[in-house]
């Protein structure tokens, strides 16, 4: 086992627990004026939203037994100062800072440009508030992808920061899925810049997640959560994006890694019946699957160690980056990664740290 | 420390759901109060190595089986939990056993109250 405490360490999945009250000021018109002046204020920071009598599935915090001791979540926005302050805590060196309101953009059905809006504020505001790549606090760009052109103008913005060191999409809601040609100026401008594609999967729609009815947040979390991500990871694959765009890195984030060997040995399944389907392919989707990266958390370390072996063994230790998704109530500390006992120590250095360094230019 | 006692506190000092945290040797142990008995788990969570006995306390919510068809009846019970501020993992105040899988345990340490003073004995 290393000792982590004098290893450099990535996290590659913070949440930065921004606000509409602070992200307003950074939006254009008119959504600056009517965001500053709507109720929204903190609304998604608490996750009430609209509901005045509280109907989602289940409370994130566990109903009061989760608290984060080094964050303002959830019921206040976060302050800058405070991501330094978690990172020491949970002995981290680097930290990619993530939108926690844009996890929500997949509920948006307005036909307006609130999302466009909401992204572009957040890459201001980001920059002059919160990031700071000397005290190693980096962020991804959220991709209000729907709108390509929009997308592309965050892309032109953040071309020459250093601060930002890949592009997010939630992958919760994405209609038509992520591998769609709609896309592709996206994946083609992200190529050339050498900005990672990072999928980082959501919970908007989540209490309903397929079909209404669902009881409670175990139940909806689990599924949404990962499915969410499963269904981009089998349209990027199949509509060939890995073979359009075969410089540009891919990374799905926050679904734990066990359900990966079941996905792709059942599209390979399929791919052998069908090929035609999927005719950029060269070979099985696995063999593009498995080059992807992808965040462990949250890392099902409950699992049978044999099947978390089987996990690495087929997506491959040079492929895991670590990501505690702090401070959100399932995240994982760097011992998760440390404390596993089939890994080396080499290992436990690339998925802490050194793969991350590749991927992102840290 | 004598007789195998670590000192704690004035047991008046607590309230239902107050905690303590004092050194047993080398491991960290929690004193809880719950119901008006005291109670004293190590204070790492088998899960992450949350400290989780500074977390809350309460009644355990359970669920029974009424009929078919009929609505799954929630309520709380006797046992009194603790619950880990960090990802929420929960054990019975009484046995330190997680409430949803009994193989997973914290490790209990006994309290004696001696003149008004709260200790936790180590046995030793």
């Amino acid at each position: 086992m290393i000792d982590a405490a004098r290893e450099r360490i990535i996290d590659c999945d913070w949440h930065y627990q921004d606000s509409f009250k602070e992200v307003a000021a950074y939006m254009p018109e008119p959504w600056r004026t009517k965001y500053k002046h709507s109720n929204w204020d903190d609304a998604g920071v608490k996750q009430n939203l609209s509901s005045f009598f509280p109907t989602s599935t289940g409370d994130r915090q566990n109903y009061g037994k989760v608290v984060r001791e080094h964050s303002n979540y959830p019921d206040e926005p976060e302050e800058p100062e405070r991501v330094r302050e978690g990172m020491d805590f949970l002995d981290i060196d680097v930290s990619l800072q993530i939108s926690h309101l844009i996890l929500a953009m997949g509920g948006v059905n307005a036909d307006d440009k609130r999302v466009q809006a909401f992204t572009k504020g957040y890459v201001e505001y980001m920059l002059e508030e919160v990031l700071d790549p000397d005290d190693g606090v980096y962020g991804l760009a959220p991709m209000p992808y729907s709108d390509v052109e929009a997308s592309l103008d965050i892309l032109d913005r953040i071309e020459d920061e250093e601060a930002y060191v890949g592009a997010c999409f939630v992958t919760a809601g994405a209609s038509p899925p992520l591998g769609s040609r709609k896309y592709d100026p996206i994946y083609e401008r992200c190529e050339d810049l050498d900005l990672p594609v990072v999928y980082h999967t959501g919970g908007s729609g989540l209490d309903e997640y397929v079909r209404a009815g669902y009881q409670e947040m175990i139940e909806t979390h689990t599924l949404g959560f990962l499915e969410s991500n499963m269904s981009q990871i089998v349209s990027v694959a199949c509509q060939g994006i890995p073979e359009k765009y075969p410089d540009l890195d891919i990374v799905f984030m926050e679904s734990g890694v066990t359900y990966i060997p079941g996905l792709i040995s059942r599209l390979d399944e399929e791919y052998l019946k069908r090929p035609e389907e999927a005719p950029l392919l060269d070979t099985r989707p696995s063999e593009y699957i498995t080059d992807f990266y992808f965040g462990t958390q949250p890392l099902e370390i409950s699992a049978r160690n044999e099947l978390l072996e089987l996990c690495f063994d087929m997506i491959g230790t040079d492929r895991l980056l670590y990501a505690s998704d702090y401070p959100h109530w399932d995240f994982d500390s760097p011992s998760i990664i440390n404390d596993l006992p089939m890994l080396d120590d080499d290992d436990r250095r690339a998925i802490l740290a050194g793969n991350a360094e590749g991927v992102f230019g840290l | 420390m004598s007789d195998g006692l670590v000192e704690v506190g004035p047991a008046t000092e607590f309230e239902d759901g107050d905690h303590a945290i004092v050194e047993v040797g080398r491991a960290e142990v929690g004193v809880v109060r719950a119901d008006g008995e005291f109670y004293a788990l190590r204070n790492q969570c088998p899960h992450d190595g949350g400290p989780v006995c500074k977390g809350i306390v309460q009644r355990e919510l359970l669920g029974e089986f009424t009929g078919t068809g009929e609505r799954v009846e929630q309520y709380y019970g006797e046992e009194c939990i603790i619950s880990c501020p960090w990802h929420g993992w929960s054990f019975e105040l009484e046995t330190g056993t997680h409430i949803g899988d009994e193989r997973i345990q914290l490790p209990m340490y006994d309290v004696v109250v001696e003149d008004g003073i709260v200790y936790v004995d180590t046995g030793e």
